[in-house]
């Protein structure tokens, strides 16, 4: 465990991130990691005269989390990498770059996830 | 006149590294821009979590081209913190010692690139004549211009001995004569002046919000580094951050040459401060827990996040470079920029797209 974290939900998200900003907080960077259960814990990190403040979530990888990039607007690339990355999808983001921020079409989907790669079932094997 | 959108890079004269952005213009006014990458994603942080922790002090040293050792610097501090290993203290100044020659190589690459976007080559030369000195230190006292791989969990590969450090102070002082010598231009000439004087400003309080780090942020008057902090053996050497207040590219430039005069002080209060001793120690066993660790990079703080398992193999390396967070302040500079600006502008930022993707 970190210090100074604090285990959040999906439902409070918006709002703890509003009173992070109203406390004067400037916004560091998300991380996500993937659990040995798929699914994933997600950080958020705000920084205050080097105090670091670390919000974390645990979801399942198809659920869709509100952007905080209408409040931290420095929070939108990175919201749009994790998305590419690991499937986690942000809804209202304030640039989406539709999967190309990073990826290519002929990349593979989510590649820094642990079960990526489907090998497709040929008949009768 | 309608918009018109011209496509800025990758390829591009003024870029070492390729960065794209999608210029909305009206006339030769910029009203709107998106910056795009993925040209050099390397999957890094995935790579990280297939190897020994050990290795990936290589790893995260190629990240970056600039900025290797601090980059190792950083992931060796995140292990240390995990495994609760403390490092001896010549370690800590050595440390320190070669991190600033890296802040001033990078510092001096800067100053050249930029001197070379508005067009002024002699000046470009000069620096990257100076920049050749450190690169030819750091080559004599750890065998690379680059990649040193000075730092290692438990302290340092490599030491300093007297000799050596005679000719680091050596070094260091043509490099101040040389500063002093073009310090003068980038601060008098009417050219630079016109280049950079009120281009590009970036307030105070935008820069707070839009999380600017490093130079972009000490240039908008925000006190922010992470050495004032202590860590290795900064806590032991007197500085003070380097801080502007006009937020433009002049202010950026003002500050990235004011602090190679700062490393150089840095340098040589360490090695005149640098305790005899052990450089490592020894340790057992693999790390299990996770940890955050932030330094003063050249372009700024560089967060790193590990978790590891107590396996060899790490669960998950993560790291947010200075150049990702001061991306976001291109969308509050360019708009309402002129064209002839934008190289300018994009260089302000120094960045650093392989570090950026990884």
């Amino acid at each position: 465990m970190l210090s100074n974290e604090k285990i959040i939900s999906t439902e409070t998200i918006l709002n703890e991130v509003h009173q992070i900003k109203d406390d004067g907080y400037r916004f560091v960077s998300m991380t996500t990691v993937e659990n040995p259960d798929l699914t994933i814990d997600l950080y958020y990190h705000f920084d205050r005269e080097y105090q670091l403040v670390n919000l974390k979530l645990t979801i399942n990888k198809e659920f869709e989390l509100p952007s905080i990039s209408k409040i931290f607007l420095a929070a939108v690339f990175v919201e749009n990498e994790i998305q590419e990355l690991f499937g986690v999808r942000f809804d209202g983001k304030a640039i989406n770059y539709g999967g190309h921020f990073i990826l290519s079409d002929a990349d593979l989907e989510n590649p820094m996830c642990r079960n990526q790669i489907v090998i497709e079932q040929m008949e009768d094997k | 006149m309608g918009k018109t959108i011209i496509p800025f890079g990758p390829q591009h004269p003024v870029l070492p590294e390729p960065l794209q952005l999608k210029l909305v213009m009206r006339d030769e006014k910029v009203i709107e821009a998106v910056p795009a990458i993925g040209y050099v994603h390397r999957g890094l942080e995935k790579l990280a979590e297939q190897k020994d922790f050990m290795k990936n002090i290589y790893l995260v040293e190629r990240v970056c081209g600039i900025c290797s050792n601090m980059h190792a610097l950083s992931y060796c501090m995140a292990i240390e913190e995990i495994m609760g290993i403390g490092i001896p203290d010549r370690a800590r100044f050595l440390r320190v010692i070669w991190a600033e020659l890296h802040r001033i190589h990078s510092h001096l690459l800067w100053l050249g690139l930029l001197a070379d976007s508005f067009g002024f080559e002699s000046l470009f030369m000069q620096v990257w004549r100076s920049r050749e000195k450190i690169m030819d230190i750091m080559e004599a006292t750890a065998g690379h211009r680059i990649f040193i791989s000075t730092n290692t969990i438990g302290g340092t590969h490599k030491d300093l001995t007297k000799e050596q450090q005679k000719d680091v102070l050596n070094t260091v002082a043509l490099v101040w004569d040389d500063m002093k010598a073009v310090e003068k231009v980038f601060f008098n000439d009417y050219t630079v002046q016109h280049r950079l004087k009120g281009v590009g400003v970036l307030p105070k309080d935008v820069a707070y919000e839009l999380g600017t780090v490093g130079p972009m942020a000490r240039a908008s008057g925000i006190i922010f580094d992470h050495r004032t902090r202590g860590y290795a053996a900064y806590g032991e050497l007197e500085f003070e951050p380097v801080v502007e207040t006009d937020g433009d590219s002049l202010a950026r430039t003002k500050v990235r040459l004011r602090e190679v005069y700062q490393s150089i002080n840095l340098i040589r209060e360490a090695i005149g401060k640098l305790p005899e001793g052990e450089i490592f120690t020894p340790f057992k066993g693999n790390p299990n827990g996770e940890a955050v660790i932030r330094i003063e990079q050249p372009r700024g703080e560089v967060m790193y996040y590990v978790r590891a398992n107590g396996t060899k193999q790490l669960d998950r390396l993560r790291l947010r470079t200075p150049t990702f967070a001061n991306l976001p302040s291109l969308l509050h500079m360019l708009p309402g920029s002129s064209l002839a600006d934008v190289p300018v502008l994009i260089l302000t930022i120094d960045p650093c797209i392989s570090c950026t993707e990884r």
